[in-house]
């Protein structure tokens, strides 16, 4: 375990043996760069990232008592974080099918996401062939380097899935923006 | 042996990682009042989770003290019409509906002071 790590659980003890909200705060100060970046390449919208970093810092706080200390603070944090935004996109898709049944066209519609393969492709035009799942593995991996153990424990996927998906998610991006390994290597 | 094992494997890269790795890279969010904007709401649901029992409770004994008084009094009632000599019972056993509703109140009290302590 690593210092930082070391340093994590100690103040998580402390949030959880009394309630300690500066110890809370120094947690949320030591990762919320982390989060908020997880959750921004997630939604591809910053404030809508940074209501939900907000909420799942609430959820987390909640739920501290529940963290076993056996992984880094930071997985069980993107776990927590991943399962916001679930949350937050399956409401939005109620809301949608509700609007949708109104005979309205839905914002998340109206706002879909178009790829331009001719431009040079950026992490945008990435993330977009990306389902959400596999979005969130890759982020997990190439944005906050966590293990294949760290992401399997944050997204309750069993370790060779997370591989499976790291490949189709690459595969993808591959096929999409049709790149040659000797063009990048 | 085995994990390390893995994690090397795992740091093996080929070039799309690399790539991926540099796509997926971005710069450090600035705090910016973020932390202390949770901290800030964390610390007013705390207030009110404190709040909201004291407050119930408080709620709870004005509006439950007319019913358990006119309970209180009907029992009363409904004791004075039984039969006394059926009942042996050491004078002054059975309290007065005064003391009844003094003891309930103490116990209640005791509680809360007992939970607030806790907190």
């Amino acid at each position: 375990m690593s210092a930082l790590q070391a340093e994590d659980h100690q103040l998580v003890a402390r949030v959880v043996s009394s309630q300690d909200t500066a110890a809370f705060g120094e947690l949320i100060r030591r990762h919320q760069s982390h989060v908020r970046n997880f959750l921004r390449k997630l939604t591809r919208d910053a404030s809508t990232a940074d209501d939900l970093a907000q909420d799942c810092f609430m959820h987390a706080w909640n739920k501290l008592p529940g963290f076993s200390g056996r992984g880094s603070f930071i997985g069980w944090l993107l776990k927590v974080a991943y399962t916001t935004f679930l949350q937050s996109k399956r409401k939005a898709n109620r809301y949608s099918e509700i609007l949708a049944q109104a005979g309205h066209v839905a914002d998340a519609e109206a706002k879909s996401y178009t790829v331009d393969t001719d431009e040079v492709p950026d992490l945008e035009k990435f993330l977009a062939v990306l389902s959400d799942e596999e979005r969130a593995v890759m982020v997990m991996s190439y944005a906050c380097g966590l293990s294949h153990r760290e992401i399997s424990d944050a997204t309750d996927l069993p370790v060779g899935t997370v591989k499976s998906v790291i490949y189709r998610g690459k595969e993808k991006i591959r096929t999409h923006f049709d790149i040659k390994d000797h063009k990048h290597g | 042996m085995t994990s390390k094992i893995i994690n090397m494997a795992e740091k093996i890269k080929d070039a799309q990682d690399r790539m991926l790795d540099s796509m997926f890279h971005s710069d450090p969010i600035a705090d910016d009042g973020f932390s202390n904007r949770v901290v800030r709401r964390i610390q007013r649901r705390l207030w009110l989770r404190r709040l909201s029992m004291p407050i119930a409770i408080g709620l709870g004994l004005v509006l439950a003290f007319q019913p358990a008084l006119d309970l209180l009094q009907t029992l009363a009632g409904l004791l004075d019409t039984m039969p006394t000599q059926n009942i042996s019972v050491p004078a002054g056993w059975i309290p007065k509906l005064q003391n009844v509703v003094l003891a309930g109140m103490l116990v209640v009290t005791g509680i809360f002071g007992l939970r607030m302590l806790e907190d």
